[in-house]
């Protein structure tokens, strides 16, 4: 890897744990290789959001053009979320493409994910199952993203009604994982639900 | 000015991948700064957009004008020395504190940076890191007038 790289990043995890954020618990990072080419990511659930209370893990990947090229990240936790996908985790957010920037850090990507949970953009998806509930259903868009962060990332929200048409499902055979998404999917509707799964 | 492409004089990209090494020789040998990341790797990789990477062999002939364009922009621009200035101390490229009378390269919002840490970056994209000011704009009046 260029040292570029690796010294910058040696340099900005440094920073980061340095940071406000760090010391209030809102960020975490940690390395998981030797090389500092992968790290893993946290971010709390901003407050007033269907995501508090929840701790979402991201996989960072830093390229050997870093910082002239973005890090790669996606969510592992996972995530219902417009800009998100709640299939592979991956974001759209455009300081990761082309609107990124050599000024930028580690820090400030992390900070700009966890303003993206609070401000999602609807027009500009990358799940578009989501998005499209976002608009139409709001409430029920809120529902599934708080039962998600409760089921994956910690949450303190339980919904007894989701968990038991899962049950439903999981009874026929299903992985609860997948009866989850399709009854996300179909604004939990169960009959829609059923009929997606077994057509 | 520290201009090590006077022999910029055509389009053929033999002699950008010549100016390539001429700047990484200029900087090694007279500055000791680090080796810009080319120099790694077996010919230059350019970005004819942000996200197209190839190596200088397999440009089309408009990427090439283009780039030739792009660096005559970044040669335009002053080359200084840093002066132990109390408000910017770092390179934000590559976050390592400025010298002094470490050779700087300004930008048209005065933001400074190593300059081959900015010159990589401005092959990317013609703005200040910094502040995003776009760099192409305030250049080409100039650089079409000299
Ligand atoms: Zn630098
Ligand atoms: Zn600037």
């Amino acid at each position: 890897m260029a040292n570029m790289a690796v010294s910058r990043i040696k340099r900005e995890f440094k920073e980061v744990m340095r940071s406000e954020e760090i010391v209030q618990c809102s960020i975490k990072i940690e390395l998981i290789n030797d090389s500092w080419t992968e790290l893993r990511g946290e971010i709390a659930g901003p407050p007033d959001t269907p995501y508090e209370g929840g701790k979402f893990v991201l996989e960072i990947k830093v390229p050997e053009t870093y910082p002239f090229n973005p890090p790669k990240v996606r969510f592992i936790t996972k995530i219902w979320h417009p800009n998100i996908s709640s299939v592979t985790g991956a974001i759209c957010l455009d300081i990761l493409k082309d609107n990124w920037a050599a000024a930028m850090t580690l820090r400030t990507v992390l900070l700009s994910l966890q303003a993206l949970l609070a401000a999602a953009e609807p027009d500009d998806p990358q799940d578009a199952v989501v998005a499209y509930q976002y608009k139409d259903k709001y409430q029920l868009f809120l529902m599934t993203a708080k039962h998600w962060t409760n089921i994956y990332a910690g949450g303190p929200h339980k919904f007894t009604e989701c968990d038991s048409k899962i049950q439903r499902l999981k009874d026929m055979g299903i992985d609860e994982h997948d009866a989850r998404a399709v009854l996300s999917k179909e604004n939990w509707d169960l009959e829609k639900a059923t009929e997606n799964l077994f057509s | 000015m520290g201009n090590c492409l006077q022999i910029n004089s055509t389009d053929d990209i033999s002699l950008l991948r010549g100016s390539e090494s001429s700047n990484t020789h200029d900087f090694t040998s007279d500055r000791n700064v680090p080796a810009p990341i080319y120099s790694e790797l077996l010919q230059p990789v350019f970005f004819p957009s942000p996200s197209t990477r190839r190596p200088a062999s397999n440009l089309t002939e408009e990427e090439q004008v283009k780039i030739a364009k792009r660096i005559g922009l970044i040669q335009h621009l002053p080359i200084g020395t840093y002066d132990g200035s109390k408000k910017i101390r770092e390179c934000v490229i590559c976050m390592i504190d400025f010298c002094v009378d470490e050779a700087v390269r300004y930008l048209p919002c005065m933001h400074i940076y190593h300059v081959h840490c900015i010159d990589d970056w401005l092959m990317r994209s013609l703005t200040c890191p910094s502040c995003m000011e776009p760099v192409d704009a305030a250049l080409l009046t100039t650089y079409e007038t000299s």
